[in-house]
């Protein structure tokens, strides 16, 4: 399973893909302050990163890969 | 090549070709809505197929057409000429590929620029369509030239700005790699916002880049309300520093040259100290002392002093960071003392030094104004409204991120433990801040197995577990403003590249794709074997008809010799079977191998309009008969010929539009290409309705070369005249330019279509046009042949040339001066003895009743007796041409092995007479 919607938070596992940007997009609307853990994440579609940006959504769990994680800060927002 | 490879290649060929006539018809009806949607899928099609194949510049151009025929489609770019130019520029481009793929050729490097020169022409159409078309073309050219890979901006360099989100340690890394010779390349990748219909992963892409040191994302533009976005539109941009050579970013981004901006980064760019100022600049001791050290020469003394301030500062400072960079600049051999001395001299100031062409301003900015004194900052956190944060949280947040930082450093540095121990006071200081002073013991614990490790790890582990949240190692930029408007979504994309306008239209248009693809869903009915298969299945036949020829033998062998004329009746039945059988086999196998004639007709669309644009002149190609169908071999033989005589036609035969007014002819001349079947013979007649050609100076011409004698040139008619442009040596130069070149290589043309047994006549009428009549046989593959003997030897004779077999009685052989002639139906007919010709002594056989077995055959105009001494059947053989040493015995047309296994020799009779 790439994505597991907790309550307020979501977690992305694997290399998420193309196809989950619609479901992730869909998840988020009207959920207000959301928060995103990446740690089990690989890889993540830039179009996941288009929604996680657009829809202002924190990380609380950088990907454990690091080259992974440095390009990810460079844009997302960790959560404080 | 594999398979699909192959049929590729050959689908691409065939719809190229289709693309061309599609151009060329709609150029006489422009409005053509049927045309115009049979064109966008073949140039449809065809980009779909090149993208099953690592071929990303014709996939590119393709896609660039592809997109233009569409908005053509739909109305929005109108038809014009230049499109058709440039339309059929990118397939000749196509082409070029298809030939280098199939020859297997390394693709030249330079073919990718070429493919987004051509791809952008394309599109500029799209862009400003109409009239505009013209003039932009020639600046759009010019532009897209300066190829190689990507388009680099020559001269310019990263913005400062973009350079400082790198952090401090990769820049570090980076000016390392540079000084051991790396060239640092600053990449912008802008994928085009329909990328991910694509398929494409623009991360994936970007994240694989050779030698990529650190890379970056940010937005093109602000993110419209969740509802509202779009997330399969990619509005990411791709930030990267790289220590790569320019090639090998072309070679990795070859698919997208377009999207990829390279900047030239020098090393010096790079050192730019960045941090807390903390009160601005208090350092003039260090900076004197410092100076005093470099003006010294005391490199040793001054390494010392930085490392000892080093331990002495926090890591954050804007200090510290200089200092570092100073460390990491004497560490290099030889040391840049000049770039030391500006380092330590910025401390004065704590504004970057200037390293040349970079705009210091922007740098200076960045290091006042992004990161202000922490209180400023907490002042700057609290304008924008979504930050609720309080000053004090704020103040922690920021220490906590420097220390993290702070401890996130290498453990290699001489001066851990003061690092270390600088951490540690900081933090407890923290702790007695925010009342939580009943931690310190298990910190300090931590700072005792941290110096006895060497090792920063303890600390930072408790520092996580006591401030859990935003485990951060925020890079320095967003570093004291974390509060600020969650990631401040730069606008720095620069001019859209063109691809975004395209876009933009594109996906209004969701259902047009479908369309597309339902478009795709036509299969084919047609099956594609390769020629050698048939050629194949040819020879098996024909084969199969030499065996089948040798029953008869067997029946009569079977009466004669055995004696069993019942077997021999069953034996024949059952060879009338066989036969009938095997014929219609062949004829089946003879219609796979016929072709249209349309198939070089095809070309001379294009190359008639190319060739009447060049020379200025007007032409209405007419073409009849298209679907006539010959041999593959036959069809194919004819290509060159025509193509020289269309040619001729177009140069020296239609006038120029206001000659042809003057004559009181149309403007524009017509070129008619007619095809059509006679029994077994396809005609094809080329006729023009120009100048004509002037018999005179033909005959003229003739007589000086010594073509022709005297009594000929007065004896000779207009008609006979025109045909001497065959004869061989007639095409020189100096009858080009008095004859305007009509005649020019028609000896050639001649040869060519003589080599499949046609033939060939031209008529003329001076001052009304020209027109050449080729007659071809219909297939060359089964030759029927009468076969004669002559000196006990079996010969075979072309039954096309035959006229009849007479038996002419001895006494009616006349004898004129040494030749022997006979009068036939009242016509004289020379007699010749085959014998003689081939050399034998033997002197033709006559019969019982003293008559002479005479074999009437038609060689041009002219009709021949060839005296042999007997006839048989006739026969149909499959020729081979002799081949080899034997292949210089003119004498012989080829030969073939008959049913009873042996050889039959067919005379060439044009050869022999």
């Amino acid at each position: 399973m790439a994505m597991e919607f907790k309550k307020k938070r979501v977690l992305l596992n694997g290399a998420v893909g193309v196809e989950d940007a619609e479901k992730l997009l869909e998840w988020l609307q009207g959920k207000g302050a959301t928060q995103v853990d990446l740690a089990a994440c690989t890889h993540l579609h830039p179009s996941t990163i288009q929604v996680l940006l657009a829809a202002k959504t924190a990380v609380s769990a950088w990907p454990a890969d690091a080259d992974l994680a440095r390009w990810l800060q460079t844009v997302l927002p960790s959560i404080r | 090549m594999n398979e699909l490879l192959e049929q590729f290649l050959s689908e691409s060929r065939e719809a190229l070709q289709g693309i061309a006539e599609r151009l060329m018809d709609l150029e006489s009806a422009p409005g053509d809505q049927e045309l115009m949607t049979q064109l966008f899928r073949l140039v449809h099609t065809l980009k779909g197929n090149s993208g099953l194949f690592d071929f990303p510049e014709m996939t590119r151009v393709l896609h660039a057409g592809e997109d233009l025929m569409d908005a053509v489609r739909n109305g929005r770019v109108h038809y014009s000429q230049t499109l058709a130019d440039r339309l059929l520029d990118a397939m000749d481009f196509v082409g070029m590929l298809c030939d280098g793929i199939e020859a297997e050729r390394p693709a030249p490097a330079t073919l990718s620029g070429e493919s987004v020169a051509l791809a952008h022409s394309l599109r500029e159409l799209l862009v400003d369509s109409g009239e505009g078309a013209e003039s932009s073309a020639v600046a759009g050219t010019a532009q897209a030239l300066p190829t190689g890979g990507a388009v680099p901006v020559p001269g310019s360099k990263p913005d400062a700005e973009l350079l400082l989100r790198v952090p401090e340690a990769v820049r570090m890394q980076a000016w390392k790699q540079a000084q051991e010779g790396a060239s640092l390349l600053w990449l912008r990748y802008q994928p085009s916002e329909e990328c991910f219909f694509q398929g494409e992963d623009p991360l994936h892409q970007a994240r694989l880049t050779p030698g990529l040191l650190w890379g970056g994302l940010s937005a093109r533009a602000a993110w419209p309300d969740l509802a509202e976005l779009d997330a399969y539109r990619c509005m990411l941009d791709f930030d990267m520093l790289v220590a790569s050579s320019r090639a090998d970013i072309a070679q990795h981004f070859r698919y997208v040259p377009e999207q990829i901006q390279m900047l030239e980064v020098s090393a010096l760019d790079l050192v730019v100290p960045l941090g807390d100022p903390n009160g601005g600049p208090v350092y003039e001791d260090f900076v004197s002392d410092a100076l005093g050290f470099l003006d010294a020469g005391d490199l040793v003394g001054l390494g010392r002093a930085v490392r000892s301030m080093l331990e002495l500062s926090s890591s954050a400072l804007w200090l510290s960071s200089d200092l570092r960079w100073i460390a990491l600049l004497m560490a290099a051999r030889p040391a840049d003392l000049a770039a030391v001395r500006s380092l330590i001299e910025a401390l004065r100031t704590l504004t970057a030094p200037r390293w040349g062409g970079v705009g210091p301003s922007s740098v200076a900015a960045v290091a006042t104004t992004t990161v202000p004194p922490l209180g400023q900052a907490t002042q700057a956190a609290a304008a924008p409204a979504a930050a609720p944060a309080s000053a004090t949280e704020q103040a922690l947040a920021n220490v906590l991120d420097v220390q993290r930082e702070v401890l996130a450093l290498p453990d290699d540095a001489a001066w851990l433990a003061g690092r270390i121990k600088a951490a540690i006071v900081c933090l407890s200081g923290c702790l007695q801040a925010c009342g939580r002073a009943h931690e310190e013991p298990a910190l300090r614990a931590a700072a005792a197995a941290a110096l006895l490790a060497g090792s920063a790890a303890p600390v930072a582990q408790w520092l996580a577990t006591a401030f859990p949240h935003g485990a951060s190692q925020l890079p320095p930029v967003p570093l004291a403003l974390p509060a600020l408007a969650p990631v401040a979504s730069v606008p720095i994309a620069p001019v859209p590249p063109p691809s975004e306008v395209l876009a933009a239209v594109d996906l209004h248009e969701p259902d047009a794709r479908m369309n597309r693809r339902a478009e795709d869903a036509n299969g084919a009915k047609t099956l594609k074997v390769d020629q050698l298969k048939v050629d194949r299945l040819m020879n098996l036949i024909g084969e199969m008809v030499v065996a089948k020829n040798a029953i008869p033998y067997l029946a009569t062998r079977a009466e004669d010799v055995f004696g069993v004329r019942d077997l021999s009746r069953e034996i024949k039945a059952q060879y009338a079977v066989i036969n009938r059988i095997s014929e219609e086999m062949q004829d089946a196998i003879m219609q796979v191998r016929m072709m249209p004639v349309s198939f070089v007709m095809q070309r001379f669309a294009r190359l008639v309009r190319d060739t009447s644009r060049k020379l200025g002149k007007e032409v209405n190609l007419v073409l009849e008969g298209q679907e006539t169908a010959a041999d593959k071999n036959i069809i194919e033989s004819l290509g060159d010929p025509l193509v020289h005589i269309v040619r001729n036609s177009l140069d020296h035969g239609l006038e120029l539009p206001q000659v042809r007014q003057a004559l009181g002819k149309p403007a524009a001349g017509t070129l008619r290409i007619a095809a059509r079947q006679e029994s077994d013979r396809v005609i094809i007649e080329i006729s023009d309705d120009g100048r004509g050609i002037d018999s005179d100076i033909i005959k003229n011409k003739a007589y000086l070369k010594g073509l022709i004698d005297e009594a000929t040139l007065e004896r000779i008619s207009d008609q006979e005249a025109i045909n001497l442009v065959f004869a061989a040596g007639f095409s020189t130069a100096e009858v080009v330019s008095d004859l305007s070149g009509r005649g020019v290589g028609m000896d050639v043309v001649r040869t060519a279509v003589e080599r499949v047994n046609g033939s060939i006549s031209l008529e003329s009428v001076k001052g009304q046009g020209t027109c050449i009549r080729l007659s071809l046989p219909l297939s060359m593959a089964v030759t029927n042949v009468m076969t004669i003997a002559s000196a006990g030897q079996l010969f075979g004779v072309p039954m096309d040339m035959v006229v009849e077999t007479v038996r002419v009685p001895q006494a009616s052989v006349r004898s004129i001066k040494q030749r022997q002639a006979t009068v036939l139906r009242g016509r004289i007919v020379p007699l010749v003895s085959l014998n003689a010709l081939l050399g034998l002594a033997a002197p033709p056989l006559s019969n019982d009743d003293a008559e002479l077995a005479a074999l009437v055959v038609r060689i041009g105009e002219e009709t021949v007796g060839l005296l042999v001494d007997d006839f048989h059947g006739t026969a149909d053989i499959i020729l081979k041409p002799l081949l080899g040493v034997l292949s210089s015995l003119r004498a012989y047309a080829g030969s073939a092995l008959m049913g009873d296994g042996s050889v039959l020799m067919v005379l060439n009779l044009k050869e022999l007479l």
